[in-house]
C-alpha cells in the first residue's frame, strides 16, 4: 500500500514537472526541479545500492526531457547517497524512518535544515554541470539560487499542507 | 583475501556510487561528442509527441498572427522560387518545412525539437532557417523528430561575414541574452560600424551563402587587443519561433566527403 501511494505519487510529480515547471521560463534563470520531492521523501528501508539505482533513472527520465544526458543521473546519484549519512547527522534518533522522511515523521526544523541542504547540492550539481565551464559561474550561481528558493517552497510547502 | 572481501564489502555503498557516478559522467561526455542517441533526447518519439501537445495547446491562442506570419512567408518563398528558377546554381538547394514543437531560450545549451526527421530526409548537419534569418544546426535526428542546435546555444559556431566588404568572422553566444550573439575573429584593421549587415558565409556546406544573420549592434577594440569584441543583433526573434526550415544541400554529401579526405 505504502508502495503505491509513492509510485504515485512520483508520477503525479513528474508530469506537473515536464508539464508545467518545464514550461516556466521565468526571468531566465528560474527552473525549478520540484521532482526531488519524490526523492527526498522516499523513506530509508531500502538498501543504499537500491536507493541510488532508483535515482539513477529518475534523473535519467529528466535529461531526455531537457536533452542534458547525463546531468540529473549524476545530481540524483549523489542526493542519493548523500541523503541516510545526512540524516544521521541531522536526526538523533533514527528509529523514526520506518516511513517516509516526511515533515511529520522528523520534524520541522530537521525536515527544512534536511530539504535545503540537498535541494541546494542537486541544484548547483545540475546547472554546474550544464554549463561545464568556469566562464558562466556568475549564472550558474544566480540560477541556483533562484531555482532552489522556488523547489524548496514547493517542496515544504507541500508538507505543510498535507502532513501538518 | 579475506580482508579484501571484508574491506569491498564494508565500502560496497561508497564503490557503487563511484561506479554509477563513472557510468553518469561517461553519459554526459557522451552526449557532448557529435553523435547522439535519438532516443535518450527529445528526438524521442514519445516525448517529442507529448511536447507536440503542449506546444498545441498554446497555439489556439496566436492563430491571426501565425496566418499573417504564414501568408507574408508565402509570398517571400514564391519570390524565392523565381530567383531560384533564374539562378541554375541554387538549384541544388531544397527547403523542407517543418514546425518547432519544443523549444528553451534561457538555458546555456539551449535546443529545439523540430517535427520532421529521417522519413522526410532530414540528416544530421543540416542547416535550419526561417523567414528572418538563420536559426540552427540539426544535432540529433530520430524517426520522425530531429533536436536541432540553435546558434543560441553556447556549443556553436557558425562562420558569417561582413556584406560591405566580405570579411570573415565566426558567430558565437555568450549565454547572456537571445536576442544578441558575438561575432569573434575579426582583426583589428578592420573598419566595423553598429549597423553593418552580417550573413553566413557559405563556407560550410551547412548553409548557402548570403542567409541573413543579423547587425552589428555595437563593437568594441579593448586596449593591447588584436581582435574585437562585436554585439550582433539576430534577425531570428527565437522567442516567437514556430515555423522553420531545413535546408537540405544536394551536394553536401560530396562537400563532406571532399573535405574529410583532406585529413
Amino acid at each position: 500500500m505504502e508502495w503505491t501511494k509513492q509510485i504515485g505519487r512520483y508520477i503525479l510529480v513528474m508530469v506537473l514537472q515536464v508539464l508545467l515547471f518545464d514550461q516556466l521560463q521565468l526571468w531566465g534563470a528560474c527552473h525549478p526541479y520540484i521532482y526531488l520531492l519524490c526523492l527526498l521523501m522516499m523513506p530509508i528501508t531500502l538498501p543504499p545500492i537500491a536507493d541510488m539505482l532508483i535515482g539513477g533513472i529518475i534523473g535519467l527520465i529528466m535529461d531526455m526531457f531537457c536533452n542534458s544526458l547525463g546531468v540529473h543521473t549524476a545530481s540524483c546519484i549523489l542526493i542519493m547517497f548523500l541523503r541516510p549519512y545526512l540524516l544521521g547527522v541531522i536526526l538523533n534518533d533514527k528509529d523514526r524512518l520506518n516511513e517516509q522522511v516526511s515533515l511529520r515523521s522528523i520534524g520541522m526544523e530537521a525536515f527544512i535544515k534536511y530539504v535545503v541542504i540537498l535541494v541546494l547540492i542537486h541544484h548547483l550539481t545540475v546547472f554546474s554541470l550544464a554549463a561545464w565551464s568556469w566562464y558562466h559561474i556568475g549564472f550558474v550561481l544566480l540560477e541556483t539560487a533562484v531555482s532552489s528558493v522556488i523547489t524548496i517552497f514547493v517542496i515544504i510547502g507541500y508538507n505543510i499542507l498535507k502532513y501538518r | 583475501m579475506q580482508t579484501l572481501l571484508k574491506i569491498l564489502l564494508r565500502y560496497s555503498n561508497f564503490l557503487v556510487f563511484i561506479a554509477l557516478e563513472v557510468a553518469a559522467f561517461m553519459l554526459i561526455s557522451y552526449n557532448s561528442a557529435y553523435p547522439r542517441s535519438s532516443i535518450l533526447s527529445t528526438a524521442n518519439d514519445v516525448i517529442a509527441w507529448q511536447n507536440a501537445q503542449i506546444s498545441a495547446v498554446g497555439e489556439y491562442f496566436g492563430l491571426r498572427s501565425q496566418n499573417e506570419q504564414l501568408a507574408a512567408e508565402n509570398t517571400a518563398l514564391r519570390n524565392q522560387i523565381s530567383s531560384m528558377e533564374s539562378a541554375e546554381n541554387r538549384a541544388a538547394i531544397h527547403y523542407e518545412s517543418a514546425k518547432v514543437v519544443q523549444m528553451t531560450t534561457d538555458q546555456l545549451h539551449n535546443y529545439l525539437t523540430i517535427n520532421r526527421g529521417s522519413k522526410d530526409g532530414i540528416r544530421r548537419g543540416q542547416g535550419i532557417r526561417n523567414e528572418d534569418g538563420v536559426v540552427g544546426i540539426v544535432r540529433t535526428v530520430g524517426r520522425n523528430y530531429s533536436v536541432v542546435m540553435p546558434i543560441i546555444n553556447t556549443q556553436t559556431n557558425l562562420s558569417c561575414r561582413f556584406v560591405k566588404n566580405d570579411y570573415i568572422g565566426t558567430l558565437q553566444w555568450n549565454g547572456k541574452d537571445c536576442r544578441f550573439a558575438q561575432l569573434a575573429d575579426v582583426a583589428s584593421h578592420m573598419v566595423v560600424n553598429p549597423g553593418d549587415t552580417i550573413v553566413t558565409s557559405g563556407l560550410s556546406p551547412v548553409f548557402p551563402e548570403g542567409i541573413p544573420v543579423g547587425i552589428v549592434e555595437s563593437s568594441v577594440l579593448k586596449e593591447g587587443e588584436s581582435y574585437y569584441t562585436i554585439r550582433v543583433r539576430l534577425h531570428t526573434n527565437f522567442k516567437r519561433l514556430k515555423y522553420v526550415e531545413v535546408v537540405q544541400n544536394a551536394d553536401q554529401n560530396e562537400l563532406e566527403e571532399l573535405t574529410n579526405g583532406m585529413d
